[in-house]
C-alpha cells in the first residue's frame, strides 16, 4: 500500500526504562519513518523533557511486541494493525553493537568453546584442548584425546585451580584439573561408558554433575568430584596419563539417534535434543522422561535459558526455533530465519532474557532479539568458513569457533555495566 | 351354581320350548297347506283375505281367540325373545364354528323378530284393508257410504277392542324390538297360532330345521306369482295375476272418478291410502309407515329409535387393556406397505417421468401455450437449433435490406454520374458492382415496377446454397492442464532435500563412490586419486584418508552396525578396511579387528554346503553342491584371498581379495557376511560372491549372460539381482534358479537400486531413462521416468522416507517421491519433487554416485568435480 507511506500516524512513546521516559502524549508522525528517524525524534523529546541527561543512547522500538526493522508503515501493515488508532510504541535502549576484539588462531577446526571468568576453553579437531585468557593469551594446549574434541565445559574456576571437562569422538569424556598458577594440567578422571563419540556435554548449575550426550543415542550423567568416592574401583587398569576411569551415575536411554545437544535445566532436570527430531526433558532422579517435544528436522543444538525458561534449537535447516517447555504441545513459538545454511549452535545470553547468539554454516554469527524473528540485531561476521560453535557464557564476550581454525571474540560493551 | 349359569340353563329350557313350538308350527304349516296358503294369501293381499276370513265365518271371537293365542305366543316370545337368539347361537355354534355363519343366523333371527314385531302393523293394515275389501263382496259397489260407514263402525268397535288389546301387547313387543321390515310373518304366525291351538295337546312334534320356517314363509309370501313385471300388462285382463295354484287373482273393482272423490270426502283415511300395484288393493299406511316416510322425506335416518349421537365408547384406543378386545395380533399387511399399491404408484411415477402422462398443471400449461400465438422472428440472428436426427444446417441469413433497397432512397444512395459510369463499366462483370441492383427513386410505392429478375435471383441464391455445402466443424477443446496427471503438491510431500548444505572437499580427482555408515555419522568416499576418505557427515570434516594405491571405483559400508568395515574396490582388489581405527567407534573397530585378525580354520572353509546357507550359489552352478570341493579350479583361478601385510594393516586394510579383472561394483548382503563383486569383462566369471566369515568365494554363474553392470543382493529375500546391459535377472538363491527376467526397454543399464521394501526396483540407464519396476506387477516397467537430460549413472532409494534420487551427466540431480503401498491394488505414487544442482562437470561426467542418509532426508552425491555434496 503505497498510500500508507504518506499518511499520518498517531504514536505514543512508552518505555520501561524510567530514566528515558518521555511524556506519553500522542504525537503525529509520517508513517513511512524508519527507526533512525524515530531515534532523532525521541532524542529531541528527551532533550526537552530531561535536559540533565547528558548522553542519550540509541533506542529500539517495539510495535506490537515485535522489533521495528522496516518503516512503521510496512511493519503495521504486516501486523495488520489499524492506522486509525493511536499506536503505542515501546522503546528500549538499543543493545550496543559488539565490537570484534580478538581472533585466536588454532591449528585445526575449532569445535567447542566455553568461557568462565577470564578463561576461555576451546576444543579442537586436532584432538587438543586449549586454554586462553580473555585477553587472547594462549595459556595451554592440552593433548589427551585421541579423536576430535567435540565438547568442552568449565566446571569451576577458582583462583589457582580450575576444573573442566571435555568430550571427544574417542568415546570418552575427561575431567581435568588445571592449576593456573604453575600452568599445569592433569587429567583426573576419564569417563568411559559411551559406545560412540561424545557429541555434547553440560555441567549442572551446582557443579556436582555433568551430562554427556553421545552418538550411541544415550545420555550419561557423571559426577564431577575429583576423588573416587562414588565409584568402586571396578576397573583398575587405569593408564597413568588418563587418570582414573569412572562409570556413569546413570544412563538415560530414549533417543533413537544421536544426542546432539544437552543442557541442565535445574539440579534434577536435563533437556536434550537429538537427530531423531526430538527434544526430551529428563528427570535425572528417576531416570525417566518428563516431557517430549517433537520437531520436524534433526536438531543440532539447543540451549535453555533460566531467565525466560524457553528453549531455542538449531536444526538441520536455516531456522532457529523457540520452544516453550511449559506448553504441552510441540508448537514452535517463534521461528528465526536469517541464516543461509544449517545453524550449528545457539546460545542464550546469560544476562538478558531476550537475546541469544547463533552460529551457522554460512560463516555468520548472529545476535538475535527474541522479538524480531525476521532480522537479527547484529551479524557478527568475520569467519571465512562454517562456524561450528559459539559461546556467550561471559556476558561481555561473544565467542565463536569455526572451520577456518579461528576463535573470534566480540566484545559487548553494554553487558559490562 | 353361579347365578348367570342358572339363568342360562333356564333360558335354554325356555328356548327349547319355544323351539318346539316353532317346530310344531312348521310342521303344521307344512301339514295343512291349504289353509296356510290361503292365510298367506290373505296375509299378503290383506283386505281380500281378511274379508274372506270374515266371510268364511270366522267369528271375531274366534279371531280373538287366535289373537289371544298369538298374544300368548307373543308373550312367550316376549319372555324369552332376547334369549332366543342366544339359544340358537348355542345350538348352532356347536356345529359350525365360523363367525359368518352365526352372523347370518343372527340376521335371520332379527328377521324373525322383525316379523314378529311387524305383526301389529300388519293387523292394523289388515284391519283397514278388511274394511275396504269388505265392500265389494258384501255390497257389490252399490252400497251407500253411510251403510258402509255403519258397518265399518260396527266392525271398528270390535276391531278396536282387539286393537287395543293387541296394541297394548304390541307396544310391549315393539318396545323391545327393533326397526321392522315389512314382511308377511304375521301370516305365518297366525297360522302358527292356530296350529298351536290345535296341536298343543296333540302329539309331540319332531325336531325340524329352523331354516325351513323361513323358507316356507318366504314361499307363502309370494301370492301373486307374476313376478316383477310392469303391471299394466294386465290392464286388459280382469285378473291381475295368479296364485300359486294357478288360479287367477281377480282385480278388485275399479273405482271411477266419482267414487274416488266420494271416498276422498268420506274416508278419513283416504290421505294415507295407497294402491298396491301388485294386487290393485288399497293399502292404508300405518302411522309407523307415515313416520318412516316423514323421516325419509326429511332425509333423516329411517329409524327413530336409532340414536345417531349415542355416547362414543372408545373401544380401540391407545390404552393397553388388561384384557384386550381383540387378542389376535395385527395382520402383517396392516403394517407392510402394499406391494400392489406401490407398483401402481411407481407405474404412475414412471409414466410422469417419461412424459407419457401429464399432471393437470402441465396439461393446463400446454393448453395455455397452445392458445398463445407463436410468432416467427424473421430477423433473429440465432438460427433455430436443429432438433433430433440429422443435423440441419440453416442457410446463412441474407443481409438486411439497406437504405439503397428502399423504393425512395435518400439521395446519397442514388448513383451519381460518376458512379453510374462505374456501374456501366462493370457491365461485363456484374458481381464486382457495388450493388446487385440499381437504386432508384420512386415517388411512391405504387410506381415501383415488378422486379424483373426475381426468379433468376432466387435461382442463383438456391444454387449458391446448393453448391456451397456447409458442414459442422467438430472441434474438441482440451486444456493442456487436463492432460497433466493429478499429482500431489511437492509441498505436501516434505521432507525432502531442497538445497545443498555442505561440500566435502579433499579429493583431488573424480569421486567415484560414496556411502554412509549405518548410523549416519560418517561418510566414506572413494576416488580416482587412489584414496579413500572418511568424513564426518554433519560437518564435512575429513576424519581419515587412506591411500590405496589404485583408483577406488566402489566403496560401501558394511550394513552390520556392530562391525566397522568398509569394502572398497581398488583396481582388481576388493579391500575390506577398518577405517575407524583412528576415529569414531573404537570398540566396534576393535571387535572388527579381532574378528578379522585371523582366517578361519581350513576345515570350516571346506565343510561348507552351499545349499544350506542363504546366499549359496544360484543357478547355473557348475557343480552339484556337495559332491565337489567348494573351491574349485575355476574359482581359484579368478579369485585369490591375499595375505595382508603390516603396512596395509596399518592403513586399515583387514582383508584383501584379488580378482583376475578390475572390479566395477561391490555390494553387501543385508546381513553383512556376503559380498557380491562385479568384474568388468569377466564374461562368465564376472559375478563373484565372497563370504567373509569363511574366507571363500563362489562363482555363481557358469555361462556369461551379458555385460554385467551390477550384482545386488535383495534386501529381504534370498535373491540376487544381476543387471546386465539390457536386462535384469533375478536369481533365487535357495532354489538356485533364474526366477525372473525383467526387460526395462533401455539400451544400456547403468545402475540398479532395490526398494527397501523389496518389491520395487529402480534402474538407471545411459539413455537417460529412469525405470521403475513393480516386481509384484509384471516384468514390464511400471513407469519410465524421463527426468534427466543426460545419462543416468546413479539411483538410490531412501531406506526410511519414500524418496528416491537419480543423478548422472545431467547438471541436476532429481529427487522424486515414491510411495509404495502395502495393498497390491494401489500402484506406487511417483512424483518428481526437486531438481538439485549438481557440481561442475569433469569431461562428460558429473554425478557418479548417490547415497541417502540412513535416517535423515539428506542426499549425498559423489561428484566428478572431486567433491561430495550433501543436500538437505
Amino acid at each position: 500500500m503505497a498510500d500508507l507511506g504518506d499518511s499520518q500516524l498517531l504514536v505514543r512513546f512508552v518505555t520501561k526504562q524510567e530514566q528515558y521516559a518521555v511524556p506519553d502524549s500522542p504525537i503525529a508522525i509520517q508513517s513511512n519513518v524508519l527507526s533512525s528517524d524515530l531515534n532523532t525524534l525521541l532524542k529531541a523529546l528527551l532533550k526537552e523533557t530531561n535536559p540533565s541527561l547528558e548522553k542519550v543512547p540509541d533506542f529500539d522500538y517495539l510495535i506490537c511486541g515485535e522489533l521495528l526493522c522496516t518503516s512503521i508503515a510496512e511493519h503495521i501493515q504486516e501486523k495488520g494493525i489499524s492506522t486509525e488508532d493511536t499506536l503505542e510504541v515501546e522503546y528500549l535502549e538499543r543493545f550496543p553493537a559488539p565490537r570484534p576484539q580478538d581472533c585466536l588462531m588454532h591449528d585445526d577446526w575449532v569445535s567447542a568453546v566455553h568461557t568462565q571468568g577470564n578463561w576461555i576453553l576451546s576444543g579442537c579437531y586436532d584432538n587438543s584442548i586449549h586454554i586462553w585468557s580473555t585477553k587472547g593469551q594462549h595459556k595451554l594446549s592440552i593433548p589427551g584425546h585421541t579423536s576430535p574434541v567435540k565438547a568442552v565445559s568449565w566446571v569451576s574456576v577458582t583462583n589457582d585451580q580450575a576444573i573442566f571437562v571435555s568430550g571427544s569422538h574417542d568415546q570418552s569424556a575427561m575431567l581435568w584439573v588445571w592449576n593456573s598458577s604453575n600452568n599445569s594440567v592433569d587429567c583426573v578422571v576419564t569417563c568411559r561408558s559411551h559406545e560412540k563419540g561424545v557429541e555434547c556435554l553440560s555441567v549442572s548449575a551446582d557443579k556436582q554433575r555433568f551430562a554427556t550426550g553421545s552418538w550411541d543415542n544415550n545420555i550419561c550423567l557423571w559426577s564431577t568430584s575429583l576423588s573416587d568416592e562414588h565409584n568402586a574401583p571396578a576397573k583398575k587398569k587405569s593408564r597413568p596419563e588418563q587418570g582414573k576411569i569412572r562409570e556413569p551415575l546413570s544412563t538415560l536411554k530414549g533417543h533413537r539417534e544421536a544426542v546432539s545437544g544437552i543442557k541442565w535445566m535445574d539440579f534434577n532436570t536435563v533437556v536434550s535434543s537429538g537427530w531423531d527430531h526430538l527434544i526430551k526433558i529428563w528427570d535425572c532422579e528417576l531416570g525417566g522422561l518428563k516431557q517430549e517435544i517433537a520437531g520436524n528436522k534433526a536438531f543440532f543444538d539447543l540451549d535453555w535459558s533460566p531467565l525466560n525458561n524457553n528453549i531455542i534449537t538449531a536444526s538441520a535447516d536455516r531456522h532457529i526455533r523457540l520452544y516453550d517447555p511449559r506448553s504441552t504441545d510441540s508448537i514452535v513459538r517463534t521461528t528465526y530465519t536469517s541464516h543461509n545454511g544449517w545453524v550449528q549452535s545457539v546460545r542464550w545470553s546469560t544476562t538478558k532474557d531476550t537475546l541469544f547468539l547463533s552460529a551457522g554454516y554460512d560463516g555468520q554469527v548472529k545476535l538475535w532479539e527474541t522479538r524480531s524473528p525476521k532480522t537479527p540485531l547484529y551479524d557478527l561476521s568475520g569467519h571465512e568458513d562454517k562456524v561450528l560453535c559459539c559461546d556467550w557464557s561471559n556476558p561481555a564476550l561473544l565467542i565463536s569457533g569455526s572451520c577456518d581454525n579461528t576463535l573470534r571474540i566480540f566484545k559487548s560493551k553494554h553487558a559490562l555495566q | 351354581m353361579p347365578p348367570f349359569k342358572a339363568g342360562l340353563l333356564k333360558r335354554k329350557n325356555v328356548s327349547q320350548e319355544s323351539k318346539n313350538s316353532d317346530a310344531e308350527d312348521k310342521n303344521t304349516t307344512s301339514g295343512d297347506e291349504d289353509e296356510e296358503l290361503v292365510k298367506g294369501f290373505l296375509d299378503e293381499g290383506d283386505d281380500a283375505a281378511d274379508s274372506e276370513h270374515e266371510e268364511d265365518g270366522h267369528s271375531d271371537g274366534e279371531r280373538d281367540a287366535s289373537h289371544c293365542c298369538l298374544l300368548a305366543l307373543e308373550v312367550l316370545f316376549e319372555e324369552h325373545d332376547s334369549t332366543l337368539g342366544d339359544d340358537e347361537h348355542e345350538n348352532e355354534t356347536s356345529e359350525p364354528e365360523s363367525s359368518d355363519l352365526t352372523d347370518s343366523e343372527e340376521g335371520e333371527e332379527t328377521d324373525e323378530d322383525e316379523g314378529d314385531s311387524s305383526q301389529d302393523e300388519e293387523h292394523v293394515s289388515s284391519d283397514s284393508g278388511a274394511e275396504t275389501g269388505l265392500r265389494p263382496t258384501t255390497s257389490s259397489g252399490e252400497e251407500t257410504a253411510g251403510e258402509k260407514d255403519d258397518k265399518k263402525q260396527n266392525k271398528q268397535v270390535t276391531k278396536k277392542k282387539n286393537k287395543q288389546v293387541i296394541k297394548k301387547k304390541n307396544k310391549q313387543v315393539t318396545k323391545m324390538k327393533q326397526e321392522k321390515k315389512r314382511n308377511n310373518k304375521t301370516n305365518s304366525i297366525e297360522v302358527m297360532s292356530a296350529t298351536i291351538q290345535e296341536d298343543r295337546l296333540t302329539a309331540p312334534v319332531q325336531q325340524k330345521d329352523e331354516y325351513e320356517s323361513g323358507d316356507t314363509s318366504d314361499e307363502e309370501d309370494r301370492t301373486n306369482t307374476v313376478g316383477d313385471i310392469p303391471m299394466w300388462w294386465y290392464n286388459e285382463y280382469p285378473h291381475i295375476g295368479y296364485t300359486l295354484d294357478g288360479q287367477r287373482i281377480i282385480k278388485p273393482p275399479q273405482r271411477d272418478q266419482i267414487d274416488e272423490f266420494l271416498k276422498k270426502c268420506s274416508d278419513p283415511e283416504f290421505w294415507r291410502t295407497v294402491k298396491d300395484p301388485q294386487t290393485g288393493q288399497d293399502v292404508v299406511l300405518a302411522p309407523s309407515d307415515l313416520r318412516l316416510l316423514e323421516r325419509l322425506r326429511a332425509s333423516r335416518l329411517p329409524s327413530d329409535t336409532h340414536d345417531e349421537y349415542e355416547p362414543w365408547v372408545e373401544w380401540f384406543s391407545r390404552e393397553v387393556l388388561a384384557t384386550p378386545l381383540r387378542a389376535f395380533p395385527d395382520h402383517k399387511r396392516s403394517f407392510l406397505p402394499s406391494r400392489s399399491e406401490q407398483l401402481a404408484v411407481s407405474k404412475l411415477v414412471h409414466a410422469l417421468k417419461m412424459g407419457w402422462t401429464k399432471t393437470r398443471k402441465e396439461m393446463a400449461a400446454e393448453k395455455r401455450k397452445k392458445k398463445e400465438r407463436a410468432f416467427y422472428d424473421l430477423w433473429s440472428s440465432s438460427a433455430t437449433p436443429a432438433t433430433g436426427g440429422a443435423r440441419v444446417l440453416p442457410a446463412p441469413k441474407r443481409a438486411l435490406p439497406g437504405h439503397a433497397e428502399s423504393y425512395n432512397p435518400p439521395a446519397e444512395y442514388l448513383l451519381d454520374d460518376k458512379e453510374m459510369k462505374e456501374w456501366d463499366a462493370l457491365a461485363e462483370t456484374p458481381w464486382k458492382r457495388k450493388y446487385t441492383f440499381l437504386p432508384q427513386k420512386h415517388s411512391c410505392l405504387r410506381d415501383v415496377e415488378a422486379f424483373p429478375r426475381f426468379v433468376r435471383e432466387r435461382f442463383l441464391r438456391c444454387l449458391d446454397l446448393y453448391l456451397a455445402p456447409r458442414a459442422l466443424k467438430m472441434r474438441l477443446t482440451i486444456n493442456a492442464e487436463d492432460l497433466v496427471p493429478k499429482l500431489p503438491s511437492p509441498r505436501d510431500l516434505q521432507p525432502f532435500p531442497t538445497a545443498e548444505v555442505l561440500q566435502f572437499r579433499g579429493h583431488t580427482d573424480v569421486v567415484r563412490s560414496c556411502d554412509f555408515d549405518p548410523s549416519g555419522q560418517y561418510v566414506v568416499s572413494g576416488s580416482e586419486d587412489g584414496t579413500l576418505r572418511v568424513w564426518e557427515s554433519s560437518t564435512g570434516r575429513c576424519v581419515r584418508t587412506v591411500s590405496l594405491g589404485a583408483p577406488v571405483t566402489r566403496v560401501s559400508w558394511s550394513p552390520s552396525s556392530s562391525l566397522c568395515l568398509v569394502s572398497a574396490a581398488a583396481g582388481p582388489r576388493a579391500l575390506l578396511l577398518n577405517v575407524q581405527a583412528g576415529a569414531g567407534a573404537h570398540r566396534a573397530a576393535r571387535a572388527t579387528d579381532r574378528l578379522l585378525a585371523e582366517a578361519p580354520p581350513q576345515h570350516d572353509t571346506r565343510s561348507e554346503s552351499p545349499a544350506s546357507i542363504h546366499a549359496s550359489p544360484p543357478s547355473r552352478v557348475s557343480h552339484p553342491p556337495r559332491s565337489l570341493p567348494p573351491v574349485d579350479e575355476r574359482t581359484s583361478s579368478c579369485v585369490e584371498w591375499e595375505e595382508v601385510d603390516a603396512t596395509q594393516w596399518a592403513l586399515g586394510v583387514r582383508i584383501s581379495i584379488k580378482h583376475f579383472k578390475p572390479l566395477t561394483h561391490l555390494s553387501w548382503h543385508a546381513r553383512g557376511d556376503y559380498l557380491a563383486a562385479t568384474l568388468s569383462e569377466g564374461a562368465s566369471r564376472s559375478v563373484v560372491v565372497h563370504q567373509l566369515s569363511r574366507r571363500r568365494s563362489q562363482l555363481p554363474f557358469r555361462r556369461a549372460c551379458g555385460l554385467v553392470q551390477a550384482a545386488v543382493f535383495h534386501p529381504r529375500r534370498p535373491l540376487l539381482l544381476v543387471a546386465t546391459q539390457r536386462a535384469v535377472r533375478i536369481y533365487d538363491l535357495v532354489k538356485q534358479e533364474l526366477s525372473r527376467k525383467l526387460r526395462p526397454g533401455a539400451q544400456w543399464l547403468s545402475s540398479l537400486a532395490v526398494h527397501p521394501g523389496g518389491d520395487h526396483l529402480l534402474l538407471g540407464s545411459y539413455d537417460r531413462k529412469l525405470v521403475w519396476f513393480d516386481l509384484e506387477l509384471s516384468a514390464r516397467p511400471y513407469r519410465t521416468l524421463r527426468v534427466h537430460g543426460g545419462a543416468v549413472r546413479a539411483v538410490a532409494f531412501h531406506p526410511r522416507y519414500p524418496l528416491f534420487a537419480s543423478g548422472g551427466d545431467d547438471p541436476y540431480l532429481v529427487v522424486c517421491h515414491g510411495t509404495v503401498y502395502n495393498d497390491l491394488l494401489t500402484n506406487p505414487l511417483l512424483v518428481p519433487l526437486k531438481q538439485l544442482p549438481a557440481g561442475e562437470a569433469a569431461g562428460a561426467l558429473r554425478v557418479l554416485d548417490l547415497r541417502w542418509h540412513p535416517h535423515q532426508p539428506w542426499l549425498l552425491a559423489a561428484g566428478a568435480d572431486s567433491t561430495l555434496r550433501l543436500y538437505s
